[in-house]
């Protein structure tokens, strides 16, 4: 469980200052969010009710309960009647208010034991993450024992020792006892961000130890926190009752725990006095439940993908689809992406991440797809792959997606199975969190293997070993677990895994961009070198045109989840029509020539939840004039290439003006 | 001369690596010396895995050398003793981080880094004057309208406008020297420039000098005066940066600049792939580190390191076959 995170997979897109929605400037605050969550959320808001409702108890029960709990003046062994709504004790007292004094205990104890037990756990818990070493081996040493210790059976003997010592005795125990599950996840925690930056930037900057644990540690775990008190406290509430049934604590004491003692003593289920022993239980049942729910509900707020919406299919229309200048298949095409749109739910409505785009892909060709983070190019390689599950939650709205004439979209999970890494596979941008990091490369390349062929175990471990020398690294790898190889091999494993069986399409989402540019270069001239040998088509995307330069034959330049423009690459580079691509390509300094000042491209891509009304790149456009502002600009076809731009509407006009000439 | 900013001697740091009974020593720098004058931009460059973030980190001293010192301003950071001094060391020299989305702590606004910087270094600071200084610090970055900014989440902001709240807190401390690690490479191509510039602006404005470290040439010639090259822990070569695009003497500096990303540029003949890396210097021998992967390396190579020898006015090479200019020009004429 982390920190709540908000859903957005387009996450800079909501960034761009002064132009996100107005209403996210100011709220959205981590302690607000929570708070705005938990109103949203069912069950934490059953819990809380039911967590009031004791609390109310606990806090007046003289107002509450219609007579003394200790004055044994009724007839002993009443049934419910409206004066007594649970009937008498034994004893002659009425169990209901009997009930309602007792709360107090419980809840007291419940709420002091989840307080204590947080702070031993955070205390332990953080400093065995963050001060490590031998201080963590100590820590980590005792946090185990004691998660390990039978607790009941301890408790019991330490009770018994203890015996009628009290209620300070019981929650001191149950404290002490009761840290050990929070301490280690909060230890965790803690580790993972023991790498961040902003730590080792509150060092650099001169902070002391105690500050970067109180104040840069501590406040981004609140939801952890907060699990770990909820966690400790319905602990508590169980284990006591439990031990003040079995006559451990004080007997006199006023608590739900002692009445099911003394019902017990009584026989009281035998002697006509059922409320009297099954009402306490009920009430623990209930406080115990309100501090569950509460737990699953921040464990929901904590992690997004549980609370997303499924989008409605008609939520989103294709508006304004942009004509494709009509190719019927004819074999050639090994993939066609027909106004293919997908959009993501988030909290303020859909947000569309591919709009209505369109291309085809040639056997054996190598499309570049470029453009800058939040461009929707991801989203799209994505669609194409069917890989858009959760936690993504993007939903492919409209469009088709034919890969060897069959529609994608309509496949069934069985069928994309079936398909998937024979036909076509996927290489993703990080090959750490690609790859399992607890099997070594020979193990994950047999399991792709046995979940997609039946080869017998030598034929696996022959092709393993011929798809690990086609990337040039040496078969002794399969024994190598991830961590062991650098980033650079880590890539290529993956590249090798992506060729297992020779597929006909790789869709390549930003594979370089961990490595530097040595790295880079080496890996780009090995998977074109692949492609030349093997002869699959590639998907390549990226934010680096320098990468695609060589290597693509047609580049996709994607802006604002639109085709900006479309074009053979040579051409593409040489003249770019659309003033993005121009950008784009202006953004390198040269070690060539003399030393120019760049500018890059100015601002960042706009917000897709509320794209600009006329062109998208209006915004940022050296050569923006009125019209872009007003209106949007569609596809136009100049010299055999796309391009999403006014300036070239007089250029197109001509194409169209020719080619009805010729008809 | 006078003494430079920033000067550094036989700069060592080890690692222990392996198990407990197998300890081993990674050797992440060896014996680096350099200096970083006042308002120079240095740029240190080298792959993923020659050690150039472990310097950076040397020099914010996150890291303690294993051997060698570091001059600021002449004092010897290591004496460095008393909390005082070295909260002084650390408002003359301040850090920006290579990962904009990990920088920056997501249950604070924006503005936290920089606050704290001022709480710490510029105590004279009334608080009334703190809210000013922080929306000016947004501001001298180009965080604009900066009260704006200065209310939002670090996930409001996209990564370019993240890495500039980097520099806006690293500046608020007034230091003399920014240690920015990699501080474009994670982000978008159309955004580094911007943040590139901003790097020049400040050095003109504030006359701050920046240890630009990178893996990238043509980011460094763009905002660099002079430029170290490292390779597995060892300065391969060094020099004004213009000199080294234009001649190149280590066989490894010519390997980099032929990798260097340029959209506008054919491919050039150099660009055999080559598949090697930096090794991992574990417990190493005498010899130069780059020789299994140099295509001139000779006998010596194996077993001499080549020490970092003048071969022209500020420059420097270690390599036993790299030759001055001079040497050059003598070499064509026969």
């Amino acid at each position: 469980m982390s920190l709540p995170t908000v859903a957005d997979p387009l996450e800079p897109a909501g960034a761009t200052v002064g132009s996100g929605p107005p209403e996210a400037a100011t709220r959205r605050s981590v302690g607000g969010d929570l708070f705005r969550s938990v109103l949203r959320n069912k069950k934490a808001l059953v819990g809380l009710g039911l967590l009031l409702f004791f609390v109310v108890l606990a806090a007046i029960p003289g107002q509450i309960a219609p007579d003394n709990p200790r004055a044994k003046v009724y007839p002993p062994g009443l049934g419910p009647s409206s004066h007594h709504l649970f009937g008498t004790t034994a004893y002659g007292e009425d169990v209901f208010s009997q009930l309602v004094f007792g709360t107090r205990q419980s809840l007291l104890i419940a709420l002091l034991v989840g307080g204590l037990a947080t702070v031993i756990a955070v205390v332990v818990g953080v400093s065995a993450g963050y001060l490590g070493g031998t201080t963590d081996g100590i820590l980590s040493l005792i946090t185990d024992v004691i998660l390990v210790i039978p607790i009941f059976p301890l408790i019991i003997v330490i009770a018994a020792y203890e015996r009628n010592s009290g209620f300070l005795t019981l929650v001191v125990v149950l404290g002490l006892l009761g840290w050990s599950y929070g301490a280690r996840q909060l230890r965790s925690q803690t580790l993972s961000l023991r790498t961040r930056d902003f730590l080792e930037a509150a060092r650099v900057r001169g902070e002391r130890k105690t500050y970067v644990i109180v104040h840069e540690i501590l406040p981004t775990m609140t939801s952890l926190i907060l699990a770990s008190f909820l966690g400790a406290a319905l602990y508590a509430v169980l284990f006591a009752a439990g031990l003040q049934f079995i006559g451990l604590g004080d007997p006199n004491s006023q608590s739900w725990g002692t009445m099911l003692y003394w019902a017990e003593n009584n026989e009281a289920l035998g002697a006509g006095m059922p409320y009297w022993a099954i009402m306490p239980g009920v009430c623990v049942a209930l406080l115990g439940a309100a501090f569950a729910l509460m737990n699953y509900a921040f464990d929901e707020i904590s992690s997004p993908a549980l609370r997303l919406r499924k989008l409605e299919r008609q939520g989103v229309d294709a508006d304004g689809a942009d004509i494709v200048p009509a190719r019927p298949p004819d074999g050639k095409n090994i993939l066609e992406v027909r106004n293919l749109s997908v959009a993501y739910a988030s909290e303020h409505g859909p947000v569309v991440a591919v709009d209505d785009v369109s291309f085809e892909l040639a056997k054996g060709e190598f499309l570049g797809v470029v453009g800058e983070s939040a461009c929707g190019k991801s989203t799209l390689v994505y669609a194409i792959a069917r890989l858009l599950g959760a936690p993504l939650a993007g939903e492919i709205t409209n469009g088709q997606v034919l890969f060897k004439g069959q529609d994608m979209v309509t496949l069934s999970d069985k069928q994309l199975r079936l398909i998937r890494w024979r036909d076509y596979s996927v290489v993703m941008q990080s090959a750490m969190n690609a790859l399992n990091p607890v099997l070594t490369i020979g193990a994950q390349m047999r399991d792709a293997c046995e979940a997609h062929s039946t080869m017998s175990k030598r034929q696996m471990e022959s092709r393993s070993k011929e798809v690990l020398r086609l990337v040039s690294i040496d078969p002794v790898h399969l024994l190598s677990y991830p961590h062991q190889l650098s980033g650079g091999m880590r890539q290529r494993a993956m590249i090798a895994m992506a060729l297992l069986f020779t597929p006909e399409l790789i869709v390549m989402d930003e594979p370089t961009s961990a490595l530097d540019v040595v790295g880079q270069r080496s890996l780009m001239v090995q998977i074109k070198e692949l492609q030349e040998q093997l002869g699959f088509a590639v998907v390549f995307v990226t934010h680096d045109m320098s990468l695609v330069r060589h290597f693509s034959d047609r580049v996709l330049v994607m802006y604002a989840a639109q085709v900006a423009e479309l074009g053979r690459t040579r051409q593409l580079f040489g003249k770019p029509l659309h003033p993005y691509t121009q950008g784009l390509l202006d953004a390198y300094p040269s070690i060539h020539g003399a030393k120019e000042q760049l500018l890059g491209i100015p601002g960042s891509p706009p917000d897709l939840l509320r794209p600009p009304s006329g062109c998208r790149f209006a915004p940022r456009c050296p050569h923006v004039f009125a019209r872009c502002h007003d209106e949007q600009p569609r596809l136009l076809e100049v010299d055999g290439e796309l391009v999403r731009c006014f300036l070239h509407e007089q250029a197109a006009e001509q194409v169209e003006a020719r080619k009805e000439g010729v008809a | 001369m006078s003494e430079p900013l920033l000067r550094a001697e036989g700069l060592t740091r080890h690692f222990a690596v392996g198990k407990l009974l197998s300890r081993q020593r990674l050797h992440a720098v060896d014996d680096v010396s350099f200096e970083i004058g006042r308002g120079e931009i240095v740029a240190l460059v080298g792959e993923s895995g020659s050690g150039k973030s472990t310097i950076a980190r040397l020099l914010a001293r996150v890291y303690k050398p294993t051997a060698g010192e570091i001059y600021f301003d002449g004092r010897p950071v290591s004496s460095l003793r008393t909390r005082r001094q070295r909260l002084g060391y650390s408002s003359d020299v301040a850090m920006v981080f290579q990962d904009p989305y990990s920088s920056i702590n997501p249950a604070y606004r924006v503005t936290h880094p920089i606050e704290r910087g001022i709480v710490l270094h510029r105590r004279e600071l009334a608080r009334r004057r703190r809210r000013d200084e922080v929306e000016r610090s947004l501001g001298e970055v180009g965080l604009v309208p900066a009260g704006r900014v200065a209310g939002k989440f670090p996930h409001e902001l996209s990564g370019g406008q993240r890495q500039r709240v980097g520099f806006a807190a690293a500046l608020a401390v007034k230091p003399k020297l920014i240690v920015a690690d990699e501080p474009v490479s994670m982000l978008d191509v159309s955004i580094r420039i911007g943040v590139l510039n901003l790097m020049s602006e400040v050095r003109e404005r504030e006359g701050v000098s920046f240890l630009y470290v990178t893996h990238d040439v043509a980011s460094a010639r763009y905002v660099a005066d002079r430029v170290l090259v490292l390779y597995a822990g060892h300065l391969v070569e060094e020099g004004p940066i213009e000199e080294v695009i234009r001649r190149p003497k280590h066989p490894y500096t010519q390997l980099l600049l032929s990798a260097v990303p340029d959209p506008r540029a054919e491919l050039g003949v150099s660009d055999a792939a080559d598949v090697g890396e930096p090794p991992k210097v574990i417990d190493p021998q005498p010899g130069c580190r780059f020789r299994a992967r140099c295509p001139f390396a000779i006998a010596d190579c194996e077993t001499v390191t080549p020490p970092l020898r003048p071969i022209g006015p500020e420059r420097f090479v270690a390599c036993h076959v790299a030759v001055a200019d001079a040497e050059d020009a003598a070499l064509e004429r026969v």
